[in-house]
């Protein structure tokens, strides 16, 4: 499903130059869980945006299903983006001026989908994650667990095939992280849905299929 | 996405209030120096209703100092046919202070049929005053000798009286006066209207009197139609002549031509102030408006990353911003323009509906230029975020 060769990622400034990732090479089957773990600053999440198309690779290549990504326009990487890829942060990066139906609305909105479909999906999204009563809500009147599951719904609206989750339980207690790794772990059984998450917690990562390591931009294991 | 983004922008109302605010002062400032500036123009391609090339405005006082009717007219009759024999002059007309492009007005009032009309001006004028100043006659005729004895005060008014008074009626003939005087006016003609305080201004209400033998006594002006090579020289000899003949008065020459010059310039001094003003204040606007743009895509820059992330473009994210900013000033134009529609409704100033609509609707164009103008660029500078660095920073 993500296949990369040879990924190598440097940042350039005009005084110094710091290797990111180095030589990686990775193959994502349809369907797998995969963790990514490593210690603070290896390149998680560098990889993690190169694989979403966020940010581009300084050598190497990256397939995504048949597509090879290297050549895409912005236009084009953006609705590769926005029909392939589902996004779930730490963070969470919910819109707080908006309602949780409007957040999580906002991929079908690069989309050629008149608002009664997009209120549809979300509606469904939302239901799917346990949020169907806090539609209504604005993010900063929910927990920080209603928001990962708000932003999980976010992430599925749009029906993708991979989702790229950047330590979705990371500023969640155990418990709240348990909930949001049992919705991620579902939707891949249940939906065949392709995900790949980053995370410091090892009882995360061993829930995957397969658990990536990093060192210093370099793979591991 | 227009949803969406009214949506945005109605939950951020309490951040967006004084940017709107700033957005609306601006709107109604630009209205006012707009209005102004339409009804001057409006004013300034309507005819001036005279020829003013040539003409020359004699002002004298103390001339003859006597109480006798008859010898003030055969000494101004005199003095008319000294300057009539020069041949440099073509036409001549004694007439009342008022004259084109001065700053002196005589004005009176009437109610016709109940309507009162205020701010006629009235003007005390000869026979060839017409010729004088090239008036055109649109209905009836100019004055004549005839008049002398008419039963009724002939006068003539112009065409903006006559519209005011009869309509689209024709007034010739008629008489006219406040309801209950017994001595009406009979109207022999209208005029075109004149713009007496320059091109910028309206004609306002005209009515024009024939002197009578007892005029002579308080005017102090003489229009002169004098030829195209009438020349400084020539100026000159009319003074002296005018000197010599009335000794005791102090005599100045003005050309109407230069008088219409310095009119149009002090009409054009409160537009000119106002624009000075106003291009401050939309400096200012266009300042803040721009920080503020600036200042949200600092605070924003989390959403324009998620938002990369999800599917926007960088053309989509910029568009967005700039959007956003569009509709910010369409509410605040939808405010000022239901105050700017009351100034038609409500006539005030007694402007037509048409300088405001037009106004307004350049008003409308200008904001919407100015907020597109300043939100460019910061739209710009969202659309160059880039997503994952965005992503990462919140």
């Amino acid at each position: 499903m993500i296949q990369l060769q040879n990924i190598e990622k440097v940042y350039r400034t005009s005084t110094v130059e710091t290797l990111a990732l180095s030589s990686i090479s990775l193959d994502i089957a349809k369907g797998e869980f995969l963790s990514i773990m490593g210690p603070s600053g290896c390149g998680k999440s560098t990889l993690l945006n190169i694989m979403g198309l966020l940010d581009a690779p300084s050598k190497g290549q990256i397939k995504i299903g048949d597509q090879k990504t290297e050549n895409l326009s912005d236009k084009q990487l953006a609705n590769f983006r926005n029909q392939k890829l589902g996004f779930i942060f730490q963070s969470y990066h919910l819109i707080n001026d908006l309602q949780v139906l409007d957040n999580v609305e906002l991929p079908l909105l690069y989309r050629n989908s008149t608002a009664k479909e997009r209120k549809a999906l979300a509606s469904e999204a939302l239901a799917k994650v346990g949020l169907a009563n806090r539609m209504k809500h604005f993010p900063n009147q929910l927990s920080g667990g209603q928001k990962q599951r708000v932003a999980i719904a976010r992430a599925i609206v749009g029906r993708p095939e991979i989702i790229l989750a950047d330590e979705p339980t990371g500023n969640l207690d155990s418990a709240m992280g348990n909930e949001i790794m049992d919705i991620l772990m579902q939707l891949n059984q249940n939906d065949g849905t392709t995900i790949v998450m980053v995370t410091h917690d090892e009882n995360m990562a061993h829930k995957t299929h397969r658990l990536v390591r990093l060192f210093d931009g370099s793979q591991v294991q | 996405m227009f949803k969406h983004l009214f949506k945005l922008i109605w939950n951020k109302k309490k951040q967006n209030f004084l940017l709107m605010s700033e957005i609306l002062i601006s709107f109604l400032v630009i209205f006012a120096v707009f209005t102004l500036m339409a009804y001057y123009y409006n004013n300034y391609k309507k005819p001036m209703g005279l020829d003013y090339e040539n003409v020359w405005v004699v002002n004298y006082n103390n001339a003859y100092a006597t109480k006798n009717t008859d010898s003030l007219n055969t000494y101004y009759e005199t003095m008319r046919q000294t300057l009539k024999a020069m041949p440099q002059v073509s036409e001549l007309s004694f007439c009342s202070d008022n004259t084109p492009f001065s700053q002196n007005t005589m004005q009176s009032g009437m109610t016709v049929k109940g309507k009162k009309i205020d701010h006629i001006n009235n003007f005390t004028i000869e026979d060839s005053y017409d010729k004088t100043l090239g008036l055109k006659i649109l209905e009836g005729r100019w004055f004549n000798k005839g008049d002398a004895v008419a039963k009724n005060k002939p006068i003539v008014i112009n065409d903006e009286l006559r519209e005011e008074i009869f309509g689209n009626e024709p007034a010739v003939g008629k008489l006219i006066g406040d309801d209950g005087d017994k001595n009406k006016m009979k109207i022999i003609g209208v005029i075109q209207g004149v713009k007496v305080k320059g091109d910028y201004l309206p004609a306002g209400f005209g009515q024009y009197s024939r002197a009578d033998t007892g005029s002579f006594h308080w005017f102090g002006k003489i229009m002169i139609k004098v030829t195209p090579d009438a020349d400084a020289a020539f100026e000159g000899h009319l003074y002296k002549t005018l000197a010599n003949y009335m000794k005791n008065s102090d005599i100045e020459i003005e050309h109407l031509t230069n008088k219409r010059i310095s009119t149009n310039y002090f009409a054009v001094v409160p537009i000119i102030v106002l624009t000075i003003v106003s291009c401050f204040l939309i400096i200012n606007v266009a300042l803040g408006l721009f920080g503020v743009l600036w200042y949200n895509i600092n605070k924003r820059r989390g959403e324009i990353g998620l938002r990369r992330a999800l599917g926007a473009t960088g053309k989509s994210v910029s568009g967005q911003l700039v959007s956003e900013s569009m509709l910010v000033a369409t509410l605040s134009l939808i405010v000022g323009t239901f105050f700017a529609v009351q100034f038609p409704l409500l006539n005030v100033f007694s402007l037509q509906a048409g300088i405001y609509i037009t106004a307004i609707i350049l008003a409308v164009i200008f904001i919407y230029l100015l907020v597109l103008v300043c939100s460019l660029y910061p739209g710009k500078q969202a659309a160059a975020i880039y997503p994952a660095v965005a992503l990462h920073e919140e």
